[in-house]
């Protein structure tokens, strides 16, 4: 039980990682602990758009040197996605 | 690489008077760019820009930044013409038509600091570097230096037309 305490614990400390990235990368006035995990990014949700998409590219490659190489814009849907990106892309780079 | 005003001419579709990139003196392919451009008195800008004080505006120095970003990513697609065996056969005014298609847009000023004047007489250097790709877009980063003082400096993005 405990190793799904710590996963559930490490996932959420990425989230929390992720949003004080956007915050900082897109100048967002938000407090990031108002941004949800599940809450759509572009469009309605946070009202971002496709060249915000590449400043969060730039954001996570600073903070958490993966790059994002493919052009699939659905890594950016909301900030579980990119948590589950950066966790298979971690996985694949320590593999 | 270097790229000469005429090849310029040739490749990217800006034209008098709004050709702002004179040569290009170092270029590595899709990655850096240095850029040359010389100021002078006869620029129509000055005359009302301003007419007893001529300074660059700020503006023509960001789409001098984007322009030489243009010639970076244009040699880029050159090299990759030169691997194609089926673009021999083109003709020179077809290869840089071909080439010029590629030339995207300005998307974003991310930031862009003016940090002295720009007067008749300066030569800008600009310094193009390419950070990130994501999707069609780019986000570069420049430098642009008089006399080896940083006149402007800061970050564009910009897209690629496919």
């Amino acid at each position: 039980m405990n190793d799904i305490y710590k996963k559930a614990e490490e996932r959420e400390k990425l989230c929390r990682e992720i949003k004080s990235m956007m915050v900082e990368q897109l100048d967002i006035e938000m407090d990031p602990e108002f941004i949800t995990n599940d809450q759509p990014i572009f469009g309605r949700g946070l009202e971002l758009d496709s060249i915000d998409a590449l400043e969060l590219a730039v954001g996570i490659y600073d903070k958490f040197e993966i790059s994002v190489t493919d052009d699939n814009t659905t890594i950016f849907s909301s900030v579980n996605t990119m948590a589950d990106y950066i966790e298979v892309q971690k996985l694949e780079n320590e593999g | 690489m270097k790229f000469t005003t005429k090849e310029i001419m040739s490749i990217l579709p800006h034209k008098a008077p709004f050709l702002l990139v004179d040569k290009v003196i170092e270029c590595e392919p899709g990655k850096y760019a240095l850029g040359i451009k010389n100021v002078t008195i006869d620029e129509p800008f000055f005359q009302g820009h301003f007419p007893t004080e001529p300074i660059l505006p700020g503006v023509l120095i960001v789409e001098s930044i984007a322009q030489v970003t243009a010639v970076m990513y244009c040699a880029e697609f050159m090299e990759s013409m030169k691997q194609d065996a089926s673009a021999n056969n083109l003709s020179e005014v077809d290869i840089a038509k071909k080439i010029a298609e590629h030339v995207g847009y300005l998307v974003e000023i991310k930031s862009m600091k003016f940090k002295k004047t720009v007067h008749p007489g300066d030569t800008l250097h600009i310094q193009v570097w390419k950070k990130t790709t994501f999707a069609s877009l780019s986000l570069i980063e420049a430098k642009v230096v008089v006399d080896n003082e940083i006149v402007a400096e800061g970050k564009i993005s910009v897209s690629e037309k496919n």
